[in-house]
């Protein structure tokens, strides 16, 4: 049906052209009846369609990049971090956020051409959701609530309703994600994947074609909306896939059924084509450099920036900086769940996590090797936050290392060897290993700088490099005793955004993964500490938060008890990431967040708005 | 002889069967799986993951079996020519190798080619001329190409070819070839790009070449029957060619078992500085995320090759010298 529907536009366009009406690509977009109209930020200007964008990427499973930067979602951020609706005409939420009503654009269609309806969110319900073949373990996370999943309706063709018994605040932002949650899919396609729907004889013809072991992975594999793997996959997204992995050049071609328009009535996106050409990571600064990518930020980092802004005459771009949106660029993290319990004892100790966290010169890791760029501070929000307060900042992580001296006496940690390296209460020396994933060398620099903080204090500092499997199976295991990672993923929240980073909720978090494992899985043992504790419970208060007020105090409640338990110590943040530009492609903010969530990275700034002044690269 | 053959040909299913056994439990060695691997990747960009998705994984993949149950999975359907499914690109083993066999080949044997060009006159006329200013001269050179680092040498000539020529940085071909069905300017746009690899990888094997081939030919050259053969009034050059140097040769034979797989594996490093789109990489990435399927049908491959390839030279060295005679009761 849906190669029907497409040839038929195609000779309807034909026709039309050949009457001499209106140009084939006016004809052949077919936007929905009610299309989103797009308005463009003050410093954006409306531009025209055509030309090609290169970018380039490392590996080619990272053309799911062209997910998360098209960002066209059922409800999306803004720029300033607002929930909008956006493939969905509207949304309705009830009951206190119990009940959401989605309303699809009428006319909206794949870019295969075929009709968006409730139907697609259906089929994902009932035939991939509650399919005990192709989901065993049930629908996702994101769609439980205390175990349950909601109840589905199906109301018309263009209106369907999830409705949980208790509110769902994830479902929105999940939604919204730079991975999102798929709750809909090209059902009129992957039907032809589905045993309920095709015969078995023509299912296993295909299951042997694509050399599946089932149809469920057939299926799968056929489907996969993130990944982007398969090229004859119908999507919403700006840009289509044209090429089939394995390949070394990816080509996205434009959605001629895509939903924005800018106020002008032009189709989005204005750009014809992304192509994606692989290279392998350590080449990119310099390919980038020669003028091979129109938009480049993915493997450019901070230390490549002189080179690039010294070629940006003879490669014909423009270097911009944007901020990161990590809590702490590189942050320790003592582990409250060490299996050594002397270590145990002084890392689950406020005092001792404070004393480590004041003896730390922060303006000096920021003048070595951030040229002074960076702000010095916990591992917390960043200022651009709503939730953001100085004090958070600001506690135990100004350069004291006299109190810090004084803190751990109290602790009775009097004893020193004869190379002034103080002793633990059973004699041993304190040498605090940090294991590393090893790879970066950032994180090796500023370890270097912390060696010689805490030597003054009495401590000394190895790290343990390995690679990054193990270094996570030796925090789970407890065998680390401390960990060095990225700060806060999400150093930009609004109230409204979960807040389960500051609480123990997932076995990644390194300070305590064997807690987050408890309310992750119900497997170990819950906590005992009164703060963390208190984390907990409010963390599950955020849930039920009636308002946005409630739900921001808690969110401050959180941050403060965070911050003044120090339990990652922050060293810098605000770390600026280049980004290169091509003096051809406009629109690009000059300044913004390159963050992963919530910003989809170029996602925010609606790559679909960007537009080439002459045609690129022709 | 037919004995022998079959003798050796016999023998190479049970090394083959402990080569696989070594490479599938070597490929499992490092801590956790390919699902592991992937899930720390996702979170190392900030990704969540959504534990159930990779139970389910886990449980498609077959990768809750036991060690013995996945190696048995793997061998019975490499022996039906399936090489398995790659975790990390999500496609059959066959189709993520496809067309980069291809390219690897051309230029592993365009590296060889231009490997010998350069070492056999050399290696000759260093033996030769032993001592002389043209000998110290040429072993020079060669020594410079043997002791450079490959990568560093790729990384000067990717940038002198950029600046000077125009070249892209990287790869095999200019980008609006890739994906292209084959043309004359594809083919002109790939040779631009070869050269640099063939040279990189190249220059490390010519010194190699040129030293054994002149300490062999010196072994030889003042030996009784060239003296003999000189006497009896043959032109130096055709002396040379048909006696000392036929038989300096027996290193080159034996090398023919080592090089089969390299043509195929090519320089790893050289091909990941370089982003070639051969194989090599692809080895390497294969065996980082531990896509064990990919890595070990991989390094399989090149087992078997080399199996072959040893035989081929043992074969070709008895053709080549009679002086050496196959044991194992069996004579020519």
């Amino acid at each position: 049906m849906s190669i029907n529907l497409n040839t038929f536009f195609t000779a309807l366009a034909l026709v039309v052209w050949l009457l001499g009406g209106i140009s084939v690509q006016a004809v052949m977009a077919d936007l929905p009846e009610e299309p989103l109209v797009t308005k463009m930020a003050p410093d954006q200007t409306i531009g025209k369609q055509g030309g090609t964008l290169y970018t380039l990427m490392a590996k080619s499973k990272d053309i799911r990049m062209m997910t998360v930067f098209g960002y066209a979602r059922l409800v999306g951020f803004t720029r300033n971090f607002e929930l909008k609706p956006d493939l969905l005409k509207d949304i309705i939420v009830e009951e206190g956020g119990r009940s959401f009503t989605l309303i699809i654009r009428k006319g909206h269609r794949w870019s295969d051409g075929h009709l968006f309806t409730a139907e697609d969110f259906r089929y994902y319900w009932e035939d991939i959701a509650n399919n005990k073949k192709l989901s065993p373990f049930g629908p996702p996370q994101q769609l439980m609530v205390k175990g349950k999943p909601p109840t589905f309706t199906l109301i018309d063709e263009h209106t369907v309703r999830y409705r949980w018994d208790e509110p769902n605040p994830y479902f929105l932002p999940a939604l919204a994600g730079a991975r999102p949650l798929f709750i809909y899919v090209p059902a009129h396609y992957l039907k032809q994947f589905h045993a309920s729907y095709t015969q078995a004889e023509t299912l296993a013809l295909l299951v042997d074609k694509y050399s599946k072991r089932n149809w469920a992975g057939l299926h799968h594999s056929r489907a996969r909306q993130y990944k982007l793997t398969n090229p004859k996959l119908p999507v919403l997204q700006p840009w289509v896939n044209t090429t089939k992995p394995p390949s070394e050049r990816f080509v996205f071609k434009r959605n001629p059924n895509y939903h924005r328009v800018d106020e002008k009535g032009q189709q989005l996106p204005y750009i014809d084509q992304v192509v994606i050409n692989i290279a392998s990571s350590s080449l990119i600064p310099a390919k980038a450099r020669a003028g091979d990518a129109t938009l480049q930020a993915r493997y450019i980092r901070l230390d490549n920036y002189t080179f690039l802004k010294a070629g940006e005459k003879q490669g014909n771009y423009k270097v911009f900086l944007w901020k990161n949106a990590r809590g702490s660029q590189v942050a320790l993290y003592p582990n409250l769940n060490a299996n050594d319990p002397e270590w145990r004892k002084l890392m689950q100790s406020a005092p001792f996590r404070r004393a480590l966290s004041l003896a730390i010169n922060r303006h000096e890791i920021n003048q070595v090797v951030y040229y002074g760029l960076a702000i010095e501070g916990g591992n917390t929000v960043l200022p651009a936050s709503p939730l953001y307060d100085k004090k958070f900042t600001k506690n135990w992580c100004q350069y004291d290392p006299k109190l810090a001296n004084q803190l751990l006496d109290e602790l009775g940690l009097t004893k020193r060897n004869n190379l002034g390296i103080r002793l633990l209460p059973d004699g041993r020396p304190m040498e605090i290993i940090v294991q590393s994933p090893g790879e970066s060398t950032e994180q090796t620099d500023i370890l270097e700088l912390i060696r010689d903080h805490w030597r003054a204090i009495g401590i000394k500092l190895l790290t343990r490099p390995s690679q990054r499997e193990v270094f996570r199976n030796r925090v789970f295991s407890g065998e680390a005793i401390m960990a060095v990672w990225e700060g806060l993923d999400n150093a930009l929240p609004t109230a409204e955004m979960n807040p389960k980073q500051l609480a123990p909720s997932v076995q990644e978090q390194y300070q305590w993964s064997q807690w987050g494992k408890y309310y992750e899985t119900g497997q170990g043992k819950p906590p005992q500490q009164p703060e963390v504790l208190e984390l907990v419970n409010l963390h599950r208060n955020w849930m039920h938060a009636p308002n946005i007020q409630q739900k921001s105090d808690i969110w401050r409640q959180m941050l403060s008890i965070y911050a003044d338990q120090v339990y990652t110590i922050g060293t810098v943040t605000g770390i600026l990431q280049p980004l290169v530009v091509s003096n051809n492609l406009m629109n690009v903010p000059k300044e913004g967040w390159f963050s992963w969530e919530p910003g989809a990275y170029f996602g925010v700034y609606r790559m679909d708005t960007f537009w080439l002044k002459t045609k690129a690269g022709e | 002889m037919f004995n022998y053959i079959a003798h050796r040909m016999l023998m190479m299913i049970p090394t083959l069967v402990v080569i696989s056994i070594i490479v599938f439990t070597i490929i499992q060695l490092p801590p956790g799986d390919f699902l592991e691997s992937y899930m720390a990747e996702l979170q190392s960009q900030g990704e969540s993951i959504d534990k159930q998705k990779i139970a389910y994984l886990r449980q498609e993949y077959g990768l809750d079996k036991s060690m013995p149950e996945q190696y048995w999975t793997w061998v019975t359907g490499l022996l039906e020519g399936d090489l398995g499914y790659s975790f990390e690109y999500n496609l059959p083993v066959r189709e993520v190798v496809g067309d980069r066999m291809y390219l690897t080949i051309m230029v592993s044997m365009l590296t060889i080619i231009f490997t010998w060009i350069i070492a056999f006159p050399i290696g000759m006329y260093s033996a030769t001329h032993q001592y002389s200013w043209g000998d110290y001269g040429l072993t020079l050179i060669g020594f410079i190409g043997l002791a450079t680092p490959n990568f560093l040498l790729a990384l000067v000539l990717l940038y002198l070819a950029n600046v000077y020529f125009g070249v892209s940085i990287g790869g095999l071909m200019d980008e609006q070839y890739v994906n292209k069905p084959w043309t004359w300017d594809k083919f002109k746009s790939i040779l631009e790009h070869l050269w640099i690899p063939v040279i990189v990888i190249g220059t490390s094997g010519t010194a190699g070449m040129i030293r054994r081939l002149r300490a062999n030919l010196l072994d030889e050259l003042n030996k009784p029957y060239v003296v003999t053969g000189r006497a009896k009034g043959l032109g130096e050059k055709k002396l040379l060619i048909k006696y000392p140097l036929r038989v300096s040769l027996n290193f080159f034979i034996a090398d023919i078992g080592s090089m089969l797989p390299s043509i195929i594996s090519g320089a790893e490093i050289v091909a990941l500085v370089l982003s070639l789109p051969t194989t090599g990489p692809m080895l390497l990435g294969a065996l980082q995320s531990q896509d064990m399927y990919l890595a070990g049908s991989f390094l399989m491959f090149l087992a078997v090759l080399t199996v072959i390839g040893v035989l081929v030279s043992d074969l070709a060295l008895a053709a080549l010298d009679p002086r050496i005679r196959l044991t194992g009761g069996a004579t020519k």
